[in-house]
């Protein structure tokens, strides 16, 4: 009697196991599909650029703290952990969130971690004023209106074939703010309109604000980091100073959450006037942190102009 | 002394020197491993090099089309998604609407060489005309020319008249996926030295060649990580 039940027990349950196993199979991707993502991103305009193009559908995630500087960054143990727990991760990609693969290959997220390029599609621009001779990429795209935009767009599209039931709400949503940026722009250039924007001649002391000239027709004269975050030697401010006095410059654009060391042997040298912009990094991550800087900033530039008109 | 003579005794190494042979040719192979490296070493993926007949954005446009360019790309993302959305296109009314640049009439527009911008539609005999504008020779040479591209499906966005020194003209020609064209679904930027260049005859690569324009490669984010990295992203 027992000999003959135990086969029938045995046999019940791997036909239980036969029907449920599948079962679970298949449920395990709806509820995965059904929780929102995580979305990872490296710098203070790509939370922004992401928490507008979600919404309420998708949860943002910083990688690293909102006050480190993104420029000399050094990985932590909280955001390889933060790397494990996200599903994809937004970068800049060009040079301006290096730290971030780092911090990748440490979660050993390499190989399953998808990564959106935001500047797939930007079409870049080199840093401006004399390179020696060289053309190097600016990878401050994100200080701009036009190329993040265009940042906004290639987002919108990669999150939209990740997390396809939201793919119309993130298009959507990003057609939305890109409005609002343009709104933003449109502001500033009909007082740029009224400004004779021929004879402006800036320098800068951090290569990051090229794209945001070029929008405006403007362009920079001199640079006075010879490298992306990178002090000058001597002899590579006494040029700069010598070109700054040749191209008569008359505004320096420095650093706002930076330090003004570098500016103030220029203005001293040179007598040009100091104007701080921001590279849009912040204490905080929020959703308008990008208008807001970028408004600031254009109200900068516009009072700058402005004071070469005097 | 005469003993002392006879003690030495010259003892020639068992090898017969091949140590010092053996030395120079490792020296030899070694140097020419390295130089052999130097010369014959992968070198990285550069930028794309562009064809006689197109240009690179980046290093091959000056400051006032490469600003255009910058612009057409997302408004030509934007003129697609539209077009995805609605079925139609954005008019050069809409964009003004919209604000969006290099159409919308600000001072981006005006720095840039108040380029006069005309919507040519698939399939249509007259080339569209912004609200405001004056009817120009231009006009009329896109509208005649533009009978030329009855059913040849593209959407194409022409700027001609530039003012500012060194400017282009410039075609933004987007693909309509149900026409076949070989650029369907996707928005191909094209420009030429002469500002006033009149509406081409065809839109299609090998008569725009023909015709002297050149299509810009946008040297992207995309182009930057392969550069930097060897990899596509």
């Amino acid at each position: 009697m027992t000999v003959a039940t135990k086969p029938r027990a045995l046999w019940r349950r791997c036909i239980a196991l036969w029907v449920l196993i599948p079962a679970i199979a298949l449920a395990a991707p709806a509820l995965a599909s059904a929780k929102p993502l995580r979305i990872g991103i490296t710098l203070h305009p790509y939370y922004s650029f992401v928490a507008n193009i979600v919404g309420d559908r998708a949860q943002v995630v910083a990688l690293i703290p909102a006050e480190a500087n993104p420029h000399n960054y050094q990985p932590q143990p909280d955001d390889i952990t933060r790397a494990m727990n996200i599903d994809v991760l937004v970068v800049n990609g060009i040079g301006h969130d290096e730290w971030a693969f780092q911090i990748i290959k440490a979660a050993g997220r390499t190989e399953n971690l998808p990564i959106i390029q935001a500047n797939a599609t930007v079409a870049l621009i080199p840093i401006g004023g004399d390179q020696e001779g060289v053309k190097v990429v600016n990878p401050h795209t994100f200080v701009s209106t036009t190329a993040a935009i265009q940042q906004v767009f290639e987002i919108a599209r990669r999150l939209g074939e990740l997390d396809p039931d939201n793919a119309a709400t993130y298009r959507k949503n990003a057609l939305a703010y890109a409005g609002r940026i343009r709104e933003l722009r449109a502001g500033f250039m009909t007082r740029f309109a009224a400004l004779d924007l021929s004879s402006f001649r800036c320098a800068t002391t951090h290569a990051g604000y090229d794209y945001m000239m070029q929008e405006f027709g403007l362009f920079v004269s001199a640079v006075i980091e010879p490298r992306h975050g990178v002090a000058p030697t001597a002899r590579q401010l006494a040029n700069t100073i010598e070109a700054i006095k040749k191209a008569n410059v008359k505004v320096l654009f420095a650093e706002k959450n930076f330090s003004l060391d570098l500016a103030k042997p220029i203005e001293a040298a040179t007598g040009v006037k100091v104007f701080a912009l921001s590279h849009i990094t912040g204490d905080t991550y929020s959703a308008d942190e990008f208008e807001v800087a970028m408004r600031e900033n254009l109200e900068t530039l516009a009072q700058a102009v402005e004071y070469t008109q005097q | 002394m005469a003993r002392s003579a006879a003690a030495v005794t010259r003892v020639r190494p068992r090898s017969s020197g091949w140590e010092s042979l053996a030395l120079v040719l490792a020296t030899l192979a070694v140097i020419a491993s390295v130089a052999g490296y130097v010369l014959l070493r992968p070198e990285r993926v550069g930028p794309p090099t562009p064809l006689s007949w197109q240009v690179r954005s980046f290093d091959g446009l000056g400051a006032v089309d490469q600003a255009i360019h910058s612009a057409l790309l997302p408004a030509g993302e934007e003129i697609i998604w539209n077009n995805n959305d609605t079925g139609g296109w954005v008019t050069l009314e809409r964009a003004q609407e919209l604000l969006l640049p290099p159409f919308y009439r600000d001072a981006f527009w005006k720095a840039n060489g108040e380029v006069h911008w005309q919507l040519i539609l698939p399939g249509t005999h007259l080339a569209h005309k912004g609200g405001d504008d004056d009817a120009t020779a231009a006009d009329q040479t896109a509208s005649d020319v533009s009978k030329a591209t009855l059913g040849q499906g593209a959407t194409v966005y022409y700027g001609s008249a530039g003012h500012a020194p060194g400017q282009s003209a410039y075609l933004l020609i987007i693909g309509h996926a149900h026409a076949g064209v070989m650029w369907a679904n996707q928005a191909t930027i094209w420009v030429h030295r002469d500002p006033n260049a009149p509406y081409p005859a065809i839109v299609k690569p090998e008569s725009l060649v023909g015709e002297g324009w050149r299509q810009v490669i946008p040297y992207d984010g995309a182009s930057e990580i392969e550069r930097v990295k060897g990899t596509q992203p």
